[in-house]
């Protein structure tokens, strides 16, 4: 919404020193945020009257003339211009050089400069109106028509921005931030509250004296919860005459584009009061009759750009004896319209329901000004505002008019509500005492009626903003506090009991999991959207029949959501690979299926929803990437603080290579997978030219210790001896059955390396070890090292028919 | 006899200024003091002489020997001193070897950051489900029934449930409130949590807007406090995380879980409030709205809200990380793209 600071000053005297800048300062802090600050008049510098003296052919341009001007300066200037409706004497609009202008209505604005056009000066420019945002004034037939000042007071040299009243300042409003506010949708509402800021009176509305003993307009509401008000009037004089050049200025200055005066009218008043209004040309209204009803299933309507639209028995329609003329508060039908040979009207100033229009406006993609205002509430008090400032401008721009018919149908009037609220109350959530006559003159400022009995407020709501917005005492205390403004309550400090410190081992746990994926093992954290690409899910074999799905996806393609993280990892791995060989991921979220799950209350039944974490290491050597990964699974628990998991080849995960994958176990239970990408997946999702070794564990499974638990070993008094060993063994022989062997005779046994090459045998591997051993009770003689490790060699002989590698 | 002796100690102490290494120093040593020294000749070749001259020139060989044996000392004490490992001079300018890679996303360092600063004042960390009902969503949060944001064209339904309502009704959260009233129900107050994570709208993407992102939302519940106190925890915080003071404001702002509700804005920290194109040239940005809980919201929770009240704040991860980075497109967070994650180690 746009709000003109004229138009406000016309309903509250503000301070003389505020800056239009502060006022927008209060307003974004106590009522609802400005968005931006125009002022008017800026757009319009050096834009001035000239008057044509002379129209001159161009001598080197057909379609070009020269104009001699008088622009006030002085000595006439030459203008060269292209004009199609240039006439000596004709006024016009100048932009003289350093006036900012948008070539022909398109595109950012661009400086005038004293020009040659095809060799003759040119001072600045003869404007159309899309040039100089004048459209709105001076609608142009086509675009090679310039602005033509004709009927317009004013003379040479007058700067353009007085002519149409343009010295004002602009204030944008986003109207999401207006919605729980149907009050403050017109500028005498927002006048009101700052009446409350600034402690300055508000001026009433006019008053027009309407004869009530004038003959019934016949009005016949079937449905009065939709319909809590209708006022009909019919006026006489009236017809489709331009407004005055005030009120095209607030028009287009709100952003509505002016057209004629009565349909300029309704707008104003809207704008001004923020009750919509309707002019249907009395001939068109069948009987002389208006029913408000619901629409019935199927039935058609009209609407002014010739579509038709489908009624249902939910939406509110006007009709006239017969037909449908217009679909309540929403928008006007084909029948409806005020057409140039229009003589008389009928005025519409209702109330409708805020559900009605909201059901019905959702059919429509661009909701109208009208059926935004009626969508949030409005009360039905705030129609003799609309009637009462629409009569007072149609008898000032229709002086002949009259008024022939008037009714007011009221079957329902909006209640004030009524609210008690104690002092003390106040004190505490406010976080100070407020005085009592502060809080009286901001509660009076905005409408409110109070009166004080011990320590408590007996309070009664304006109708205005009883429609939902104020219903109970925190309303009160709100309205109190901003319009104090937040800001100034000073802030109290929060106290912290030590009883209450806080230990979460899970959420740590999660912290140390991911700390120590990033940190001590290299992996970024990447974060994927919960929809995938159906694309990775294939990809990945994932089964889809628990997969949940969205009603409205991103994209078509999207629309399942995640039950795995490998699809999403796939699909980072694949777009990281055009810039990256190498490179270790990790994601942390949750995933989703089917089932039983009720985190809450009973009522509440929603799909498992579990964390996950997976990683991936990329890179060209499957070996060492696969061997990578698993060192990151197995030290993950002692580093992270929790459970042991174990490593055992049980189930082959489907996006698993058919020999290099493990499970992840915990009690026995399978909690994830570590494997080389098959051959099969790293094709279907285009990741080509290398290796990756993924993970996946289900992160719930993983439980973090309470505290440290290992324990500390004292520290040998005897060293320990430590002895490499290579040894050939048969290829079928692995590394835990070797481990295994001798696992019982050493203190420790570590893997060093494995073989295969020229110097050994086929179907051998070398395998290097290292062991540590020690003697009990003294230290080892070369002896007695001889002689332990003759005997490792001869159990590792017999168990695995190892033979030591000669050199 | 004592000319040569003189000449000895004269080249031997030449020899030994001439060293220029710890090899040369010790063949020096043995030519020098050694048993086939020349001093060492000298005393070898005395015989013929008579007893006194054999005095003489025995004390005058010693006196020599401990003449190169100090300086020998002092030449290797000054060796040692300036003798490095390596044979050869190593290029000092080429880089160090690299240590591990990797970091944690810049959302979750933010969220971190706002966890410590968050429990030294003892809240609580709480996280809720990505999948959550009509009725948490939106009922307990006192939005009305016909509230947009309650529309498809807003919030992401589970398909098969769109058409439901309440408990029966899923989405993919579209905000954090939700798990406040599930906190409550579950711990009952007083009360002081956060509860970050992702959540999901149903918007149109740019530069700006994102259908997926995070969130960090604070709550306590208490009796008696009043909703400035907001004010000091906000002001605490934006410290710990920017490392100085942050100037803020509180405006007028609705949602229908408070009562009354205000957005928090913080000092534009590109222009330093001066106004720029991030802050939309008016020196504020919108980092946080809050409020006092509503009576409905306590209510759905379980709590008497005449005995109890609380504040909310709400802070965009997003908007706080790009604001702390100066980053210029949200969509970035999502993308995976290493290229971005890998400036923020």
């Amino acid at each position: 919404m746009k709000v003109s600071l004229n138009l406000i000053k016309k309903y509250v005297d503000l301070p003389k020193d505020l800056t239009d800048e502060q006022i927008a300062y209060d307003m974004t802090l106590r009522i609802v945020e400005v968005e931006n600050v125009e002022k008017m008049s800026s757009k319009y510098h050096d834009i001035v009257v000239g008057k044509i003296l002379e129209v001159k052919p161009h001598p080197n341009a057909d379609k070009l003339r020269i104009c001699i001007t008088d622009i006030g300066d002085g000595e006439p200037v030459q203008i060269v211009c292209g004009g199609s409706n240039l006439y000596e004497g004709e006024y016009v609009v100048v932009s003289k050089p350093g006036a900012m202008v948008v070539w022909h209505g398109e595109g950012e604005p661009v400086k005038v400069e004293k020009v040659k056009m095809r060799g003759e000066t040119s001072y600045g420019m003869i404007c159309a109106a899309s040039e100089v945002y004048l459209s709105d004034f001076f609608p142009a037939m086509d675009e090679t028509e310039i602005v033509d000042l004709k009927g317009i007071d004013c003379k040479p040299g007058d700067n353009i921005a007085d002519l149409i009243d343009m010295n004002d300042t602009v204030l944008e409003i986003d109207n999401k931030s207006l919605s729980n506010r149907p009050d403050l949708w017109g500028h005498y509402g927002i006048a009101r509250e700052l009446s409350a800021i600034y402690n300055v009176p508000l001026r009433e509305l006019p008053k027009y004296k309407l004869d009530t003993n004038l003959p019934k307009y016949n009005v016949e509401i079937k449905d009065a919860d939709k319909c809590s008000r209708y006022i009909a009037v019919e006026i006489d004089g009236i017809d489709t005459r331009k407004s005055p050049m005030w009120m095209k200025s607030l028009l287009s200055k709100a952003g509505q584009r002016p057209i004629n005066a009565i349909v300029d009218i309704t707008n104003y008043v809207m704008m001004a009061v923020g009750q919509p209004l309707h002019a249907f040309d009395k001939t068109h209204v069948g009987g002389e009759k208006i029913v408000v009803r619901n629409a019935k299933d199927n039935e058609e309507l009209l609407l002014l750009d010739n579509n038709t639209i489908k009624l249902t028995s939910d939406d509110l329609v006007i009709c006239d004896e017969k037909d449908a003329m217009a679909l309540a508060g929403i928008r006007g039908g084909k029948k409806d319209s005020i057409l140039p040979d229009t003589k008389g009207i009928v005025l519409e100033i209702a109330n409708f329901s805020a559900s009605t229009i909201r059901k019905t406006g959702k059919r429509f993609s661009e909701k109208t000004d009208a059926a935004i205002r009626y969508e949030k509430g409005i009360d039905t008090q705030r129609v003799d505002q609309g009637l009462n400032l629409a009569l007072e401008l149609i008898k000032e721009i229709f002086p002949d008019s009259k008024i022939i018919k008037y009714v007011d149908v009221y079957p329902n009037e909006t209640p004030k509500n009524r609210i008690k609220v104690t002092e003390e109350f106040l004190n505490t959530r406010l976080g100070k005492k407020i005085a009592r006559e502060q809080i009286e003159q901001i509660l009076t400022s905005l409408g409110y009626e109070l009166s004080y009995h011990d320590g408590e407020y007996d309070i009664v709501v304006p109708t205005w903003r009883s429609t939902g917005d104020v219903t109970i005492k925190d309303d009160v205390m709100g309205d109190i506090a901003r319009i104090l403004s937040f800001n100034s309550f000073e802030a109290k400090p929060i106290t912290i009991t030590v009883e209450h410190a806080i230990k979460q081992n899970d959420i740590l746990l999660n912290r140390r999991i991911r700390e120590y994926l990033a940190y001590r093992c290299g992996f970024y954290e990447i974060y994927t959207y919960p929809w995938i690409d159906e694309k990775y899910i294939k990809a990945a074999q994932i089964d889809t029949t628990k997969s949940l799905k969205l009603a409205t996806p991103p994209a078509p393609e999207l629309s399942y959501l995640r039950s795995s993280l490998i699809p999403g990892m796939l699909e980072a791995i694949s777009k990281n690979l055009r810039y990256y060989d190498t490179f270790k991921l990790f994601e942390s979220s949750q995933v989703y299926y089917n089932g039983d799950y009720r985190p809450s209350t009973d009522d509440e039944i929603l799909p498992i929803q579990e964390n996950y974490l997976t990683g991936c290491i990329v890179g060209k050597n499957a070996k060492d990437i696969f061997y990578e990964a698993k060192g990151v699974i197995e030290n993950m628990a002692r580093y992270c603080h929790m459970d042991n998991i174990k490593l055992e080849q049980i189930e082959k995960p489907n996006w698993a290579d058919v020999n290099a994958y493990l499970n992840i176990t915990k009690d026995n239970e399978i909690i994830g997978s570590l494997g080389l990408l098959s051959v099969q997946v790293m094709s279907s999702s285009k990741i080509k030219r290398t290796n990756v070794a993924m993970f996946e564990i289900n992160s719930c499974k993983l439980t973090p210790y309470d505290s440290r638990t290992n324990q500390y070993e004292r520290l040998p008094e005897l060293p320990l001896v430590e002895k490499d060993l290579s040894i050939l063994v048969d290829e079928s022989i692995n590394w835990k059955a070797i481990e295994d062997s001798i696992k019982s005779i050493v203190k420790e046994i570590e893997f060093v390396d494995e073989y295969r090459g020229n110097q050994i045998p086929e179907g051998k591997k070398s395998i290097t070890l290292k062991v540590r051993i020690i003697n009990e009770g003294s230290t080892m003689t070369s002896e007695q090292i001889n002689e332990k490790m003759s005997n490792i060699l001869k159990v590792l002989n017999k168990k695995c028919g190892a033979e030591l590698r000669v050199e | 006899m004592k000319e040569r002796l003189e000449e000895i100690k004269i080249k031997g102490l030449e020899k030994i200024a001439n060293v220029k290494n710890q090899t040369e120093l010790e063949e020096v040593r043995k030519d020098l003091t050694g048993k086939k020294s020349e001093l060492s000749e000298v005393l070898k070749s005395m015989s013929t002489l008579s007893n006194d001259e054999k005095k003489v020139i025995g004390m005058l060989t010693t006196e020599i020997k401990t003449v190169f044996e100090n300086n020998l000392k002092v030449k290797e004490d000054k060796l040692i001193a300036t003798t490095s490992v390596l044979e050869e001079p190593i290029d000092l300018t080429i880089p160090g070897k690299k240590v591990s890679e990797g970091a944690l996303h810049p959302i979750t360092q933010m969220r971190y950051d706002l966890n410590d600063a968050f429990l030294s004042l003892g809240f609580e960390v709480y996280s809720e489900d990505d999948i959550s009902s009509e009725k948490y969503a939106f009922d307990n949060l006192n939005f009305s029934k016909d509230h947009p944001a309650r529309q498809s064209m807003d919030t992401y339904w589970l398909e098969g449930t769109e058409d439901k309502e309440g408990a029966e009704r899923l989405c993919l959260r579209p905000h954090l409130t939700g798990g406040s009233v599930r906190y409550l129900l579950k711990h009952g107050a007083p009360a002081r949590f956060v509860y970050p994570g992702g959540v999901y709208r149903n918007e149109t993407t740019d530069a700006r807007h994102e259908r997926a992102f995070d969130q960090y939302e604070a709550l306590i519940v208490d009796k008696n406090i009043s909703f400035s106190s907001g004010m000091v925890m906000i002001q605490a915080i934006l410290e710990k995380v920017f490392g100085r003071k942050i100037n803020t404001r509180m405006r007028e702002g609705f949602f229908p879980f408070t009562e009354p509700g205000y957005e928090i804005d913080m000092e534009c920290l590109v222009c330093g409030g001066k106004g720029c194109k991030v802050c939309n040239h008016n020196g504020w940005i919108e980092v946080m709205p809050g409020g006092v809980i509503h009576p409905n919201v306590l209510k759905s929770a379980g709590l008497d809200p005449d005995e109890w009240t609380g504040f909310y704040i709400n802070i965009g991860l997003d908007r706080l990380v790009m604001m702390r980075y100066g980053v210029d497109d949200v969509r970035l967070f999502h993308s995976a793209d290493l290229r971005f994650l890998k400036q923020f180690k």
